[in-house]
């Protein structure tokens, strides 16, 4: 499936912000099984100064420096990108959940997936969320096996409700409620997997969405997404599913890059001087082509 | 201090033998000498949760022989360019952990590892890129005489300006200590130091990856106008070193201040430094300097915002890309905080010959990581032999399973049964003893010894010293330096062979020249000229109030008193000493004895209370006081120490009262004379002098106007009031005997430029202030000044011209209290014009918004 993507966040402010900048996950990875045809970031007002980088997880990073006076900022993405990922294996084919949650103890085939089993800034630990995940994992089930009645089960138990969280809301208090958005389905999930010694780890990026039945298309109504990337041991490597649909990731979704939560991978983070208030605007249309 | 057979060893015998001489009395004697030394220069401890503590120093100090320093200097030395090696790895190609060689846990679990600093393509690592130039190791001795390193300190390790402080307090306070005995010097460390950073500055200037964009220097710069100070010369010659400090809140201010003493940089705060255009500035007085080499003490997670602890608005946001692209240098670098891991000893043995091809030459004090099963069952075996610790936190306490109930020490086991990976344990051994001077003479207690080193470019190089730290009797030995207590001097002792080596002031290698960052930081400029604003508000305060309690202790008041007792209680209202509510409008002065005592008691309220005034240049005083000297800084202490003491006294009796005016009048006159005479005229004196000239033409504008807001009648009681707030009576007398009459009066306390009690005196002042400030051709704000001076002067004139003077007079408050505002104004432009106030940083992107909300299928 091909996409153009086009992501536009405006930071509008009170009054003129005199030194900006900005630290930008933007640009959508290559990967074996997304090819990114054309992509372009634009900035506006143009900045002083931009630089580039590979961060640590090996995403793309783009930093923009402005050192005017200016009122607003914005930054859209342009790209487009074709993507084929493919079928999971055959869930039982996987191995035993607990022979994968050895990743912590790293060694040549799993060093970099042991990173993923470690708490993280806006992932802690949570006792609720960690007994909830376990029961999807009794003793010698194969791991996708688990992860499947994971996903059903936080589909039916947790309710898609915009406005009962921030970003900052803790996976315990997203477990309390049960509902919460798509990075908090995600943060959960991966807390409750590295709860059980499983790599996990926050994949952002964008969806495909349908208008409701008889509605047009809207343009700018898409939004920015989140899911969780799953290690499946060293014969597997890593499956995308996504807790918010219930479904594993094959070719509606657009991979931006992944950290270990929404904190390594913020699309655009920024320090401003001056400004007083702000008012964000963001529009994401995802048009499949 | 004994072998292990129990005889001396033989460096402790001259030692002994000369401190032998002070006899019994002596040594508690010299013990207190040295604490009161360091109670006056106000060394402050950085001892964790202790407050503002003095420091305190053993006088009996930790002798090292030449040849056992010599061996531990080397280990360090290897261990030090271990620690880099790994680090080049964990942040570079990671084969360390590609191979098995490191468990995961070590780095991926470890708060202190920045994955902001690992970063590739475009943003690598320039080549040759160092992450560690200085080292500093925690070692105890164990009973067979060897030294163990019990922690890494990769960090920025503190303490090392209190080695120093101790080497300077014991040789002035205790100069026979020293005589007869060979010890090497501090200092030259510092020269080394100072060197490498120098040095570090020139390859920065040196590599030239960075060229200013265009745009920067062309006058198009938002904030506030700021000029690029020094892009015309090129940094290679005079490359500009900054410590950074988090400021004055951080217990270790007192080390940073004096280490950016002895390596001549500046000390700055983030607040301080900006970037443009990819480079790092520090905002001066005189416009933008350019910074090359960053001397870090703040913690790696604070330094940049923008990239690591959003919260952290201490930082500088943008200096991580800087640093990257080559801007400038920040060492230690951050992310080398993981090296601080206390787990890591375990795999340094089997690192060193991977990485070096060497055996380790100084071990660790046995460590196990808990993670490895077999380790784990030996600690089973018998836990009270060990102390467990956080794997991966280096700054975490030690639990001690043998001092723990039997229920502590099951539920500890529980712990580490679930997550074995997060623990660590080491031995705990027993640090060897050395002599310490207590109550009740000498005691022996068990010591750590800290040990600092730095890289001069080639090599490490050690300190030839140290910070010895007494252990005492319940503290648990994990190497997070000082806690409550005592420190030692280390003395490296030369071998006698060595005595020839010649004096031990001769600096090891030449001194390369050196032009520091010198011009005033705009905060210190702004910190200044405040401290002299509320020097001179305080004395104002104290002379108001002293003028006040002369009258009420009286008690029963004459009409005359009762007069000036109204315009003083208008004075006290508008300098906000006691609230507005004690304003005396006719009858007894209760309701004002009542709020001034209260106002002396209490802290904070009313805002302009004499604690809140004292507290606030108290705080003042610590901000500027890398810009005082000694004998100043320790003025200032002593004498505000003074004031707080007999403050405590004060309860209902005027004459305590009084003599807390006193305290406070002399405090400010000794303020303004070590200020006359020990400060250069610099930029730095010139804020002093502005801020306390501006602060007290605001406040005689103000008195003289409540004092003359009377009927003509009543002038003459007004008239006295003013010659003694403005402390003019006696200039009075030998001019005018003793006729009070207005035009006199006013003409001395307003319009002589000749006194310097008068107003006339500070607006002339300000005047020549500012035109100094701001060199020839701005005479902007310098002629605000002159044009109150000459519009005052007239006034005056008008009222000695006037049929009746005491009509005239009594019209004047007005005109004054318009005076005070204006004076105000003006202050308020200086500010604006010279201290760049920025305004808030914010961070985006990492709170509230961005939240994408993803939709479902």
């Amino acid at each position: 499936m091909r996409f153009q993507v086009e992501h536009k966040t405006t930071f509008t402010y009170a009054e003129a912000v005199d030194l900006a900048c900005h630290m930008v996950h933007l640009l959508p990875r290559a990967l074996p099984h997304q090819t990114v045809i054309s992509r372009a970031i634009v900035a506006e007002p143009t900045p002083a100064r931009q630089s580039q980088g590979i961060d640590h997880f090996g995403n793309e990073v783009n930093w923009l420096f402005l050192d005017q006076a200016h009122p607003h900022f914005t930054i859209t993405l342009h790209a487009e990108v074709e993507v084929a990922f493919p079928a999971p294996p055959d869930p039982d084919s996987t191995p035993p959940w607990e022979q994968v949650a050895t990743a912590r103890e790293g060694g040549p085939a799993q060093w970099q997936a042991a990173e993923f089993t470690f708490a993280s800034p806006m992932v802690a630990a949570d006792r609720d969320v960690a007994v909830y995940v376990a029961k999807s994992f009794p003793p010698g089930r194969p791991i996708l096996v688990g992860l499947i009645d994971l996903l059903a089960r936080i589909r039916t138990d947790f309710t898609f409700q915009a406005g009962v969280t921030t970003i900052a809301t803790p996976v315990g208090r997203v477990m309390a409620q049960r509902a919460g958005v798509c990075q908090d389905f995600t943060h959960l999930m991966i807390s409750g997997l590295r709860s059980l010694g499983l790599p996990a780890r926050y994949v952002s990026g964008y969806i495909r969405t349908r208008p409701p039945p008889g509605q047009v298309r809207r343009r700018g109504a898409d939004q920015s997404h989140a899911w969780v990337g799953c290690w499946l041991g060293p014969a597997f490597g890593w499956v995308d599913v996504d807790p918010t649909n219930n479904l594993i990731v094959s070719d509606e979704h657009v991979v931006l890059g992944w950290g270990r939560d929404y904190g390594d991978l913020s699309p655009v983070r920024g320090v401003i001087l001056g400004g007083g208030a702000h008012r964000l605007d963001v529009s994401v249309d995802l048009l499949a082509v | 201090m004994v072998d292990g057979i129990g005889g001396l060893r033989p460096h402790w015998r001259q030692l002994v033998s000369t401190f032998t001489a002070f006899g019994d009395g002596g040594w508690t004697e010299h013990a207190k000498r040295l604490n009161a030394a360091f109670d006056d220069e106000g060394v402050t401890g950085i001892l964790p949760g202790t407050g503002r503590q003095s420091w305190r120093c053993d006088p009996l100090p930790l002798p090292i022989p030449a040849t056992e320093f010599a061996h531990l200097a080397d280990g360090l030395a290897q261990r030090a360019e271990l620690l880099e090696a790994v680090l080049q790895d964990v942040y570079g190609a990671q084969q360390l952990l590609a191979e098995g060689v490191l468990p995961p846990v070590l780095v991926y679990d470890n708060e202190a590892y920045l994955r902001a600093c690992h970063m590739s393509g475009p943003a690598r690592r320039q080549p040759g890129h160092r992450f560690m130039d200085f080292y500093a190791a925690d070692l105890v001795r164990g009973p067979d005489g060897a030294w163990r390193v019990l922690a890494d300190r990769t960090a920025g390790a503190a303490g090392i300006a209190y080695a120093r402080e101790n080497r300077r307090t014991l040789a002035r306070v205790i100069p026979e200590a020293f005589r007869g005995m060979q010890m090497r010097q501090l200092r030259p460390f510092f020269e080394i130091w100072q060197s490498a950073l120098q040095r570090m500055g020139q390859e920065r200037a040196a590599a030239a990856r960075f060229a200013p964009p265009p745009g920067v220097g062309q006058g198009q710069l938002p904030l506030a106008q700021l000029p690029l100070a020094d892009l015309s010369t090129p940094s290679l010659t005079n490359p500009g070193i900054a410590l950074l400090t988090p400021g004055t809140g951080s217990r270790h201010w007192f080390e940073h201040m004096m280490l950016s003493r002895e390596l001549s940089c500046a000390l700055v705060e983030g607040g301080d430094l900006t970037v443009r255009g990819g480079a790092v500035y520090l905002k001066t007085l005189k416009g933008l300097q350019r910074v090359d080499v960053l001397l870090r003490r703040l913690d790696s997670r604070m330094i940049d915002p923008l990239e690591l602890d959003a919260g952290s608005l201490i930082g500088v946001p943008g200096l991580m890309d800087a640093e990257r692209s080559g801007a400038i240098r920040v060492t230690n670098d951050a992310g080398v905080g993981v090296m601080e891991a206390p787990a890591f000893a375990a795999w340094l043995p089997t690192l060193a010959i991977r990485l070096l091809g060497e055996k380790l030459k100084i071990d660790s004090v046995p460590t196990v990581w808990l993670g490895d099963r077999q380790a784990r069952e030996m600690v089973w075996r018998s836990p009270e032999r060990w102390m467990i610790r956080e794997a991966v936190n280096g700054r975490s306490a030690a639990i001690e399973p043998a001092r723990l109930t039997a229920d502590e020490r099951r539920t500890l086991l529980e712990d580490i049964a679930r997550e074995p990976w997060r623990y660590a344990a080491t031995t705990a051994l027993a640090p060897s003893v050395a002599p310490c001077v207590g109550p009740n003479g000498m005691e022996p207690k068990p010591v750590i010894l800290r040990v600092y080193m730095v890289f001069d470019g080639e090599e490490w190089r050690a300190m030839e010293g140290g910070l010895a730290r007494v252990l005492e009797a319940d503290e648990k030995m994990c190497g997070a330096l000082p806690g409550e207590g005592l420190s030692k001097d280390v003395w490296v002792l030369n071998d006698e062979r060595d005595d020839i080596v010649g004096p031990p002031m001769m600096p090891v290698m030449p001194i390369a020249i050196r032009r520091t960052t010198g011009d005033l930081p705009s905060r210190v400029a702004d910190n200044l000229f405040w401290l002299g604003r509320y020097v001179e508000r305080l004395e104002g305060s104290a002379r108001l109030v002293r003028a006040t309690i002369l009258r009420l202790s009286r008690g029963a008041v004459m009409p005359r008193e009762l007069v000036e007792l109204a315009a003083l209680s208008r004075s006290l209202v508008a300098a906000d000493l006691v609230p507005a509510e004690a304003k005396m409008v006719s009858g007894g002065g209760e309701a004002l004895s009542h709020a001034l005592l209260a106002s002396l008691r209490g802290r904070g309220w009313p805002p302009g209370s004499i604690a809140g005034l004292v507290d606030t240049v108290a705080r003042l005083t610590e901000s500027v006081r890398d810009r005082l000297t000694g004998d100043m800084y320790s003025a200032f202490t002593t004498a505000l120490r003074q004031i707080r003491h007999d403050s405590q006294d004060v309860s209902h009796s005027w004459e305590a009262l009084s003599v807390v005016m006193v305290d406070i009048l002399r405090f400010s006159a000794s303020v303004a004379g070590l200020a006359a005479e020990n400060m250069v005229r610099g930029g730095g004196w010139l804020f002093l002098e502005l801020g306390r000239r501006m602060e007290r033409a605001q406040a005689i504008c103000s008195q003289v106007g409540f004092s003359l807001e009377q009927s003509p009648a009543r002038i003459e009681p007004a008239l006295r009031l003013v010659l003694e707030l403005c402390d003019s009576l006696i200039t009075y007398r030998t001019r005018y005997l003793t006729v009070l009459q207005p035009a006199p009066v006013l003409d001395l306390v307003l319009a002589d430029d000749g006194n310097p009690r008068g107003l006339a005196f500070q607006l002339a002042a300000i005047g020549h202030l500012l035109d100094q400030i701001s060199g020839p051709g701005d005479g902007a704000l310098s002629g605000i000044a002159r044009g109150l001076l000459d519009d005052i002067q007239a006034r005056v004139n008008t009222v000695a011209e006037a049929p009746d003077q005491a009509v005239a007079a009594c019209l004047l408050p007005e005109i004054l209290h318009k005076h005070a505002a204006n004076i105000a104004t003006l202050s308020d432009r200086v500010t604006r014009h010279y201290f760049a106030l920025l305004p808030m940083a914010q961070t985006l992107g990492m709170g509230e918004e961005n939240v994408g909300t993803g939709g479902t299928v």
